[in-house]
């Protein structure tokens, strides 16, 4: 037998911005501390709240206490789809880049990414972003542009900066550097080889 | 031996588990049979012993697996191993003497071209320019390869474990910056100690100098491209050059000079970016394994508030009324001047000779308008029948309401 679950009651008085953040969180808009400090306070205060409401319509609102929220989803559009490709690929050729420059990549929300920098960036890899349907060093601030419009990033007067959402990215770096390398192929094998010796 | 195209066929079949044992090959010189059954079940977690041993039968049948020796190992086929590494960037990095001695060789090959030229030997000038297109072509695929490999040497130190002591970490980027980029950029000088520029820029001007004297001789078309096409090799390989050098100590110095920030985060990301590299993005990550997030698009049509005041007002519409104007009386029309044509033909040919025939016209019909009159006067003088002719001296005839000048016609019998 099923146990209804009783929702406290929801006090509309008490989200005020209720109409602005379902706007954004559902045209595809993180909400990051950084860049809506207002918007992500009443998220913050009212959190339970707003999963409930949410869940009740049938979305799904994730938070992150790095400062960032937004719709989960497990499938994708064509569009959204290919925009996350790209935007992995720009993230991962622009920390490469700082990391090599010596810079702390723990804090990315630091940098001040301008032209100048996206023009290095180009010109270190070409070649693998031409391999990947990058038309020109253009599609980069193209991209750029994109990643502000979800929330991955801000636009400045003179160039851009990361915004916390990254993090969902860097995370999912680390755990997928894992799976499809030849160093746990490796591994394995030796495991299959040792396995053999041992019997 | 298995057949070409057998081999082929099979590694079509086996794409990925021979990528991946191509991959291992670093690890591991020689695999038994386990090593390879892992592989497989790594790619098809679901297959059976049977389906992994017919896999290990069929890469032996096709050659691709060859048995040791001595022992129940087994190697990848040298040229396969060859063909997927080229094709999967997984290259091992070369010798710059080796390099050094192609660059020398060009030497050789662009005097040979001078003296072809000079004794005119046809078969010793071809002999040479295809000498020297294949010295530029192993170049620079060497050029390519040692690129990738350092890459992948770059790639490898940046995505070791982070606990690794530094020295042992960069041990080989050390190595291949101290043997390899270090004597490259030496052979790249532009000053007098740089061999790769001199010698390509020496074989540059043999060829130009070929095609110029070639084409002065009136000598085959086909002799010439062939020349110029070695000549754009040339040119493109300085080009590559450059860029190589350029791309291995952009990678190399950061690790080199240990100013890398080197953590899990850096690791992870290099590594990822080496698979991007060589496997493409695509097959690198899937979109499920990256974020994603909903977004809807609301692409409802609704009538706009323009359509609805349209409707309103097509309701509500109200004929407006227009007011037609009264008929007119008949006798309010103009007059339609009417002319008896046989008559005035009667008239003129009893008439004739006339000498001024606007004023024949004007002095019979006194009330016809101008325009009339006009009309008849021109269809008159064109009118066969009889002869009009024009008199020299202008003169003038009042109408009705206007007066004309002309050179008047005159109407004589024929």
């Amino acid at each position: 037998m099923k146990t209804a679950t009783i929702l406290a009651p929801l006090d509309l008085n008490k989200m005020p911005r209720l109409k602005e953040l379902f706007a954004m969180l559902n045209s595809g808009r993180h909400i990051n501390r950084l860049a809506d400090p207002i918007l992500w306070a009443e998220l913050e205060r009212e959190a339970i709240q707003f999963e409930d409401l949410f869940a009740a319509l049938g979305y799904e609102l994730r938070m992150d206490g790095r400062g960032y929220a937004w719709f989960q989803t497990a499938e994708a559009s064509v569009t959204v789809s290919k925009t996350t490709r790209q935007l992995a690929l720009l993230f991962m050729v622009l920390f490469e880049l700082q990391a090599d420059a010596g810079l702390n990549l723990g804090r990315f929300t630091d940098w001040h990414i301008d032209r100048k920098l996206l023009e290095a960036l180009w010109d270190k890899n070409h070649a693998l972003l031409e391999a990947e349907g990058f038309a020109d060093a253009e599609a980069l601030p193209q991209l750029l542009d994109t990643a502000a419009r979800y929330g991955f990033a801000e636009a400045l007067p003179n160039g851009w900066r990361l915004l916390p959402a990254v993090f969902r990215y860097l995370d999912r770096f680390e755990e997928l550097s894992g799976n499809s390398d030849p160093v746990h192929a490796a591994t394995s094998v030796e495991l299959a080889t040792a396995g053999r010796e041992d019997t | 031996m298995a057949t070409p195209k057998a081999l082929v066929s099979a590694l079509y079949d086996h794409w990925d588990t021979v990528e991946w044992l191509v991959q291992l090959s670093r690890e591991f010189p020689s695999f038994e049979s386990e090593h390879i059954f892992a592989v497989v079940t790594r790619l098809a977690p679901a297959s059976s012993v049977e389906q992994q041993q017919q896999v290990l039968r069929q890469l032996c049948n096709a050659d691709i697996l060859q048995t040791l020796a001595r022992g129940a190992s087994f190697q990848l086929n040298a040229y396969v191993l060859e063909f997927v590494r080229g094709l999967t960037r997984e290259h091992e990095l070369g010798l710059s003497a080796v390099l050094s001695s192609r660059i020398n060789a060009i030497t050789d090959a662009s005097r040979k071209l001078n003296e072809g030229l000079h004794v005119r030997d046809m078969d010793l000038l071809r002999q040479a320019a295809n000498k020297l297109a294949e010295l530029f072509r192993q170049i620079g695929q060497q050029l390519d390869q040692d690129r990738h490999a350092i890459l992948e040497l770059a790639e490898r130190a940046k995505a070791a474990n982070t606990d690794m002591p530094i020295a042992r970490r960069y041990r080989e980027v050390l190595d291949a910056y101290d043997n390899y980029v270090a004597p490259m950029a030496e052979m790249m000088d532009s000053g007098p100690d740089g061999t790769f520029y001199r010698h390509l820029e020496e074989a540059e001007h043999a060829l130009d100098h070929t095609v110029e004297v070639l084409t002065v001789q009136g000598a085959l078309y086909t002799h010439r491209l062939a020349m110029r096409n070695v000549a754009y090799q040339a040119k493109e390989l300085r080009r590559l050059g450059r860029e190589v050098l350029k791309q291995c100590s952009d990678t190399l110095l950061p690790l080199r000079e240990e100013i890398r920030q080197h953590n899990q985060l850096s690791a992870s990301i290099s590594r990822l970016l080496g698979q991007v590299r060589k496997r493409g993005l695509n097959r690198t990550l899937a979109v499920r394994d990256l974020p994603l997030w909903r977004r809807e698009i609301s692409r409802a049509v609704s009538v706009g508030a323009e359509v609805l005041t349209i409707m309103s007002e097509a309701r509500a519409f109200a004929p407006t009324h227009v007011a037609f104007p009264n008929e007119r009386a008949a006798d309010a029309m103009p007059s339609l001047n009417l002319v008896d044509e046989h008559e005035l033909i009667a008239g003129l040919n009893a008439a004739l000779p006339v000498p001024d025939l606007l004023r024949w016209l004007r002095a019979r019909y006194v009330d016809l308008n101008d325009a009339t009159l006009l009309r008849l006067y021109h269809e008159l003088v064109a009118r066969p029948g009889w002869q009009a002719s024009q008199s020299d001296t202008p003169t003038t005839v009042r109408l009705n309401t206007v007066q004309v000048t002309l050179y008047p016609h005159a109407i004589i019998d024929e």
